[in-house]
């Protein structure tokens, strides 16, 4: 999103940010809001924000929809304790792939039509739901409407060219939370609606394949809305501003490049995989964990499931909104050790899940437990954008993938065979989260420092620009390419903690 | 932190009350009286490798309290419940026998439910048409004989101690139809299209703005 010619690349050098005037917030140096202003609509930023969440939410309600279920489908389809947790890792594992895709396409295209062919495409998948008949089908179909939860990478860009990066983390935190939740709308929505289609004659085995049509409609609905209310940039749609001659086309294989040779990228991948993997594991396997175990009805096993999922709503926008005030105080260091705290509390009260025997202490283990693992996730893409400005998109998927990888592994291995009991299963999902969290102690910024070591104090090398700028090679800086990382150096001067400028007026 | 401490505290409260509700001694399966009631269940139709159909086929079920039964004089209600067979448990936790009746998740389905008439000393039966929510598997039926507190006191069951005799397999229905089918196409169909609709029409716009 750099700007090569025209007006606003001279902008950097003395110009006042403030363009009131032409949008609704006031923005930074490249148009980003810079403030949140959470209850309004207004073009583009705060529209794209809930365009983006929404739609994000309506894909977890249908990659979800199948798990408050799980205990008449069963029935319906004689699935094993295999099939169900096989059918579990396949709901995740397809976005491990297209998640990594979706990364490209964002930085290739925009993510406004990202979201709207996923989301659009993607229906027919929650509409086959509702002609399985065995555990073949089921396995398989959840697997493909899993492909839809790549719309969390689309979120994520989008919210990142919206919004500057001093609020990028409650942002982000609160977009994806909002989006997350959709992991505990589902958990009350689908059996809701399928005692509702029950008491209105359906039989069990048919009203549950009818339940399934209600995520169906609203993916149509939201990519229609994205389509028609959506734009890419704040300054109007990727390929309009491409051709107006704002925006630079770059190269998919030096973009790729850039994120994976960036041994930053792939901590990121293994965190997230403990942070939002266990956080998708979980939605797949409490509700008929609290069924089975303390002999709940279905719809209490839904509302305290549900439960798990909602906690997304504060918890996710809270570890955003923390790793911000650490950064505040300690600039990016502080980022890194709130990261670090949080998911390890996690994972301990994941532990303690897992050996809760009453019904109370589970389900306030459950609470604590979500709190830990959601505010996590904000924490860590609070940090992410920060990694790298070039191949922002592709390291975002593949964080995203490696939540989902982290998932189908966590599932795979403890929930699928009848070697543990899920009780076992989630103790042992704790030990792991605590375990694999530890190295985020090895994520050092030159311009920044670490958790134990402080930022180096090279003139060059040591600076923001530096970093940012040596992503791109001599040929590209001639053609003016890496204009954008300069803009982005010096926004991120927020991270220096307490020696930062308080206002980016340069 | 004062707010801290009490919330710890009656977090403790809560978990200790729930814990204690568990220390009364739970009714056991195998203190019931074994054979107390004679149960036998005929499906509507016989022979090897024959499958039920949920929905259609019929169970004529016939009962009686058996000549060696001690516990006659405690009986109120007589609840007939359609059971697993162990083939039908394996691979599937939610389905285990426990010993301790309130865990016990091998007789889900209720067949009926009618209170005992001491006087009737001879054998009754009804017929029980399978219903459409009973999965795919292999059944037995009991009978349990319960007293005026609730609890199970006897039971008989129409197969043998080992589950092995006696057993008939249902296939459950498969909850689909044609029309379920067909709206599902429809709307696929109709989310693809109006997509490429869109995409189609704005490039036009594009290509149209670009050109001026």
């Amino acid at each position: 999103m750099g700007d090569s010619t025209g007006d606003t690349g001279s902008s950097m050098h003395g110009v006042s940010t403030d363009k009131t005037g032409k949008y609704d917030l006031p923005v930074d140096l490249e148009d980003r809001a810079t403030v949140f202003k959470l209850f309004s609509f207004a073009k583009p930023h705060m529209r794209t924000f809930h365009l983006s969440w929404i739609s994000f939410s309506t894909c977890f309600v249908s990659t979800f929809a199948a798990a408050p279920l799980v205990p008449i489908i069963r029935e319906n389809l004689n699935l094993t304790k295999q099939d169900v947790g096989n059918a579990g890792v396949a709901s995740v594992s397809g976005s491990i792939f297209s998640r990594l895709v979706m990364g490209a396409v964002c930085d290739l295209l925009g993510p406004r039509y990202g979201c709207a062919f996923l989301v659009m495409l993607s229906a027919p998948t929650v509409f086959s739901m509702s002609c399985v008949s065995g555990a073949a089908g089921f396995i398989t179909v959840r697997f493909m409407i899993g492909f839809c939860l790549a719309t969390f990478v689309s979120c994520q860009y989008w919210m990142s060219t919206m919004f500057t990066s001093k609020i990028i983390g409650l942002v982000n935190g609160t977009a994806a939370g909002w989006g997350n939740m959709g992991g505990g709308i589902t958990q009350l929505l689908m059996p809701v609606v399928y005692e509702i289609i029950r008491r209105c004659g359906a039989t069990a085995f048919t009203a549950w394949r009818i339940a399934f049509f209600v995520p169906g409609w609203l993916h149509i609905i939201m990519g229609i809305l994205v389509l028609t209310l959506g734009q890419d940039l704040p300054g109007g749609n990727r390929k309009a501003v491409e051709k107006k001659g704002k925006v630079v086309q770059d190269k998919l294989g030096k973009i790729m490049w850039c994120a994976v040779s960036n041994y930053r990228t792939w901590i990121f991948v293994l965190l997230y995989g403990y942070s939002m993997g266990v956080e998708l594991s979980t939605d797949n396997v409490i509700a008929e964990y609290f069924f089975d175990r303390f002999h709940l009805k279905l719809h209490t096993a839904g509302i305290i499931a549900a439960s798990f999922g909602m906690a997304n709503f504060f918890a996710r926008p809270a570890g955003g909104y923390a790793s911000d005030i650490a950064a505040k105080y300690f600039g990016m260091r502080g980022r890194l050790w709130a990261l670090w705290i949080i998911q390890t509390a996690g994972g301990l009260f994941c532990v303690w899940l897992g050996l809760a025997n009453t019904l109370v202490t589970a389900i306030v283990a459950m609470i604590l437990f979500s709190l830990g693992a959601q505010a996590a996730c904000g924490a860590t893409f609070a940090i992410v954008p920060f990694v790298s400005r070039r191949s922002l998109g592709i390291i975002s998927g593949l964080t995203g993938a490696g939540g989902n990888f982290g998932s189908g592994l966590t599932q795979l291995i403890f929930f699928s065979t009848s070697q543990f009991t899920t009780e076992q299963g989630l103790t042992w999902m704790g030990v792991m989260i605590v375990a694999c969290t530890l190295p985020v102690m090895l994520i050092h910024f030159p311009q920044w420092g670490s958790m134990f070591r402080p930022p180096s104090t090279d003139p060059v090398k040591g600076t923001a620009e530096y970093y940012y700028v040596s992503e791109w090679n001599e040929e590209e800086k001639q053609k003016n390419m890496h204009q954008g990382s300069v803009a982005f150096a010096i926004n991120a001067k927020s991270e220096d903690g307490r020696n930062a400028p308080s206002t980016i007026t340069v | 932190m004062a707010i801290k401490k009490l919330l710890f505290a009656s977090l403790l409260i809560c978990s200790m009350i729930q814990s204690s509700h568990g220390a009364t001694k739970e009714r056991l399966f195998t203190d019931l009286e074994k054979g107390a009631l004679e149960i036998t269940a005929t499906p509507s139709r016989t022979g090897e490798g024959v499958v039920l159909a949920a929905g259609i086929d019929k169970l004529s079920i016939t009962w009686k309290v058996s000549s060696t039964a001690t516990k006659e004089p405690e009986f109120k209600t007589i609840k007939v419940k359609l059971c697993y067979a162990p083939i039908s448990q394996v691979d599937r936790p939610w389905r285990k026998t426990e010993n301790e009746l309130f865990k016990d998740k091998s007789c889900p389905h209720k067949i009926s439910s009618f209170s005992y008439d001491p006087t009737v000393k001879t054998a009754q039966s009804f017929d029980y048409t399978l219903e459409r929510d009973i999965p795919t598997g292999t059944y037995y039926v009991r009978a349990y004989a319960v007293d005026a507190k609730d609890h199970e006191v006897a039971f008989g069951q129409s197969t043998n101690q080992d589950k092995t005799t006696n057993l008939f397999s249902v296939q459950a229905i498969s909850g689909r139809h044609k029309s379920l089918d067909i709206a599902s196409v429809c709307f696929s169909v109709f989310s693809v299209v109006a997509l490429l609709v869109f995409f189609v029409n704005e490039k036009r716009k594009a290509k149209i703005e670009q050109s001026k």
